[in-house]
């Protein structure tokens, strides 16, 4: 991944991870807000049906004690026979806007009922047996109609004539009817349950426009508040559908709770809310990985271009071109890191051509040192035998025959030595370009071992031979790589006066093969190591110091490698591996 | 001179035209007793019929020139109608009994209707039908909702008729009533009560609690087409027990009696019609009606409670 794949990377989560963050935020702060509003209208909501609920207990009751309180209450309790009054509970009750309405004599026994006309002479031993109802004002009772039992408002008035009495029992159904009275605000929905049977019954729970669908789903809301006889609240449903409940309690006369009542706040609008911000974020998000991915794209590529050019120059540097440099744009930290890179291969420009220089200087030493040596020792000879032969001549005129005979053969071998010495620094400096073609290094080994095997066992030094079976054929100059072998086990011969042990080894590698020549002789010091490949640099009495730098001329033309490992006391071991 | 005239407003005269108000709409004339001394003029099924006085009737011709019967009027309405002047005379039912109306006169005759609870032929388990024998509590029925009309009986044939109605007491035992309902299956314990006759729904309605407190559910139904059991009014129409009790039995539904010329032979024929609670007599009602102050003369029915029109005239004038 490049410098610039990886900003544009950074920026771009970046981005996207701000946005989102800022989407977190501000939705958990919308829903808290919405929870805290929902809370609040569900308490006005819970204040004003307990304020409408005590209304109508007021309403109940100053009705059941106005009729309590009439003339005509007074004379069905002082009649002394009251059957002619069975149908007057539904006429007052009627009159004066009661669903249930029913006189009950002094006795418990019922007189008129409006509810249930049917029920006249049947007892209401509530109302007789311990009257509690005095001073509850109105109050929440199960009520029992012909078609079912229903909850009601009910209040409790008595008309009293001496020692007659006549229980006023009237009261009005919290149905629908009276759901309906409740302003709700919008999203905002009652329900009641009826608890009026042993066993949840989904036709109990009603609402404002009649029975409530999906009412399972509050069962278990419902049996909460009515066990745990206290506020509970709880969040039915998902997604747009969800609402949440607030479930109040209603206690009545009986004991136990007789309904319950349910505020659902519809979570449609937050719901809404919430996507409308998600979409909102995504196309904010969306819109800022777009802008982010542009402005990182102009951004880095505006810091990489300095950083790209320098790594293209330190590249170039690399492949040799040491008088690569970069612009020099600005003035800041990149600028001045293009204006160091320049200064540095400036430098190392100069420092190169003052080594070649120095190089140069020092191989032309070298060779005229060598020269000089070389050809100094042929020289001598040349120069006491031609003093002889000029001895003779003037001397011994008699011997000057044999004298010239003895010196002129002399005089050949030293110019023929001469004529070597020229040719192998002829040879070296014109090392031909490799020809290749299929060459077998085992073959090769096993030939140069078989040509060496008499100055081998004359320099008492062991020969051994590891040839891998398994070596292919390595594209390479079959003479120069035959040379280089020989140049290495006449340097290892050299190397051991005292004999030793000769070792050839072939290893075949992944992408072509490994030749090595390892001696048992006396080593190498790190320093001679290092500048064993230098032309004219030699460690042994005699030779020109270029042999190892023609091995290491063919390897390279053959794009190969050589390294040497050598220990000082142990011996060496050359290492060629060719592709 | 006031004295003359007080006199001359009590004397008979010929002329005028009765109007009657019925709840009953019968579709044939043959199906309404005409009154005596009279001849159908005009019929209108199940909404109107017109007598005109028989100028040849055996007893002389009636003094009213004409009767008027409105057909299909609910008891209240014909209450309403009474008090405003609409009618001259209307049934009364127990509730229009209790409404205290100036100048009306009742006329009442001897219990003459049977009511009672008539059970169908599906309901097969005696177990069931005495139950809610047990079950009703008529005395409450009869001293509220029939404000002390008539009797309560266990009989067919009224007390005045056969004279043995005392040996059919009711018995009222809900304890015993749930007792038999508790044997039953849950599928015997509902059963349909129809009531035509919207007058009687209230008495209805109080059987179907009774029943409830034995155990039984009675849904009351106005349709009689497919109902288990039925609350009906049966009209005795003649004074001789054997041929009221074959005539009761017969709008009953009940099986013909046995012939039975003596006393004892008609109480095993009754008693044999009422074994199985097939049917569950409940009251016997007289046959009332309440007259306006136009109607002069009277009573205008017999104690049958056949109308007696012939020495009825009415008086226009206040």
């Amino acid at each position: 991944m490049t410098f610039r794949t990886r900003l544009l990377l950074i920026f771009t989560v970046a981005v996207a991870a701000a946005v989102g963050v800022v989407e977190l935020v501000v939705s958990s702060r919308a829903r808290q807000a919405f929870e805290d509003m929902e809370a609040k209208r569900a308490e006005a909501l819970v204040t004003q049906f307990n304020r409408e609920f005590a209304r109508r207990g007021m309403e109940v009751m100053r009705t059941v004690e106005s009729i309590a309180a009439s003339a005509a209450a007074r004379d069905i309790a002082i009649s002394p026979d009251a059957s002619s009054y069975v149908d007057q509970a539904a006429a007052l009750g009627s009159t004066h806007g009661l669903d249930l309405l029913e006189l009950v004599a002094g006795d418990g026994t019922i007189v008129s009922s409006a509810e249930w006309p049917a029920r006249f002479g049947y007892k209401e031993d509530w109302l007789t047996g311990e009257p509690d109802w005095k001073g509850r004002g109105a109050f929440l009772k199960r009520e029992e109609l012909p078609d079912g039992v229903a909850l009601a408002l009910v209040a409790v008035g008595m008309a009293s004539v001496g020692d007659r009495k006549l229980y006023v029992a009237g009261g009005r159904l919290l149905d629908r009817e009276f759901l309906s009275t409740l302003v709700m605000p919008a999203g905002m929905r009652v329900l009641l349950y009826r608890n009026l049977a042993p066993q949840f019954s989904a036709s109990e729970l009603i609402g404002a426009s009649g029975p409530a669908p999906g009412a399972a789903r509050l069962e278990s809301l419902i049996e909460q508040a009515a066990h745990q006889r206290h506020e509970v609240a709880a969040t039915v449903g998902r997604g747009a559908e969800a609402e949440t409940f607030h479930a109040l309690p209603l206690g009545g006369y009986e004991s136990g709770v007789l309904g319950v009542l349910l505020i659902g706040s519809s979570r449609r609008d937050l719901v809404e809310l919430e996507a409308s911000m998600l979409r909102t974020a995504i196309t904010v998000a969306a819109a800022g990985i777009l802008m982010g991915i542009a402005l990182s794209w102009w951004a880095t590529a505006r810091i990489t271009r300095p950083v790209r050019q320098l790594a293209e120059s330190a590249g170039r540097v690399a492949a040799g071109d040491w008088g690569a440099t970069v612009e020099v744009a600005s003035t800041d930290e990149m600028g001045q890191l293009a204006g160091a890179f320049n200064r540095m291969t400036h430098e190392l420009v100069g420092q190169r051509e003052r080594l070649v220089q120095a190089e140069r200087v020092a191989a032309w030493r070298e060779l005229a040192r060598r020269l000089a040596h070389e050809l100094k020792n042929p020289l001598f000879p040349l120069q006491i035998t031609v003093e002889n032969m000029q001895r003779a001549r003037e001397s011994y005129p008699e011997q000057f025959d044999e004298v010239f005979r003895e010196g002129t053969a002399t005089l050949l071998a030293e110019l023929s030595n001469l004529k070597q010495i020229i040719a192998r620094f002829s040879d070296f400096a014109r090392m031909p370009a490799p020809e290749m073609e299929p060459v077998n290094l085992n073959e090769v080994a096993a030939e140069t071992m078989k040509l060496f095997e008499g100055q081998l066992a004359k320099a008492r030094v062991r020969a051994s031979t590891e040839l891998d079976a398994a070596l292919r054929p390595v594209e390479a100059d079959r003479e120069q790589v035959t040379r280089v072998l020989r140049n290495l086990v006449l340097n290892a011969i050299d190397a051991m006066p005292e004999g030793g042990t000769l070792t050839v080894r072939t290893v075949a590698l992944e992408a072509g093969a490994r030749l090595e020549v390892s001696d048992t002789g006396q080593g190498l010091t790190p320093e001679e190591c290092e500048r064993l490949f230098t032309p004219y640099y030699t460690t042994k009495t005699h030779g020109t110091g270029l042999g190892l730098a023609i091995v290491q001329s063919v390897v390279s033309d053959h794009k190969g490698r050589i390294a040497v490992e050598s220990e000082k006391g142990k011996g060496t071991t050359f290492r060629i591996d060719l592709g | 001179m006031a004295g003359a005239t007080a006199l001359a407003a009590r004397r008979p005269h010929y002329g005028g035209t009765l109007r009657i108000e019925i709840h009953e709409a019968f579709e044939r004339p043959e199906a309404m007793a005409p009154p005596a001394g009279f001849v159908l003029a005009s019929w209108e099924a199940g909404r109107r019929a017109v007598y005109t006085a028989d100028e040849n009737a055996a007893g002389g011709r009636p003094y009213l020139d004409s009767v008027e019967i409105q057909m299909g009027r609910p008891l209240r309405d014909q209450s309403t109608d009474l008090e405003l002047g609409k009618t001259d005379v209307v049934e009364l039912g127990p509730s229009e009994l209790r409404r205290q109306i100036a100048g009306r006169k009742v006329w009442s005759s001897s219990p003459v209707r049977l009511m009672a609870l008539v059970f169908g032929p599906r309901v097969e388990d005696t177990r069931v039908r005495e139950a809610l024998a047990l079950a009703v509590d008529r005395g409450a029925i009869h001293s509220v909702l029939l404000q002390r009309q008539g009797e309560i009986s266990g009989a067919l044939l009224p007390q005045w008729l056969s004279g043995d109605a005392f040996l059919f007491a009711p018995a009222f035992d809900v304890t015993r009533a749930r007792s038999l309902v508790a044997a039953l299956g849950a599928p015997a314990r509902t059963i349909s009560l129809a009531v035509s006759d919207a007058s009687l729904r209230p008495i209805a309605d109080r059987i179907a609690l009774n029943a409830r407190d034995a155990g039984l559910v009675v849904p009351v139904t106005a349709q009689t087409g497919n109902a288990d059991l039925r609350l009906m009014e049966v009209r005795m129409a003649s004074s001789d027990p054997a041929r009221a009790l074959a005539e009761t039995a017969a709008e009953l539904g009940l099986a013909e009696p046995a012939r039975s010329d003596t006393p004892e032979a008609l109480y095993n024929a009754e008693r044999a019609l009422l074994d199985g609670f097939r049917v569950i007599p409940l009251f016997h009602l007289p046959r009332v009606f309440g007259a306006g102050p136009r109607v002069k003369g009277g009573p205008g029915i017999t104690p049958l409670g056949e109308w007696h029109f012939e020495n009825l005239w009415v008086e226009d004038r206040p």
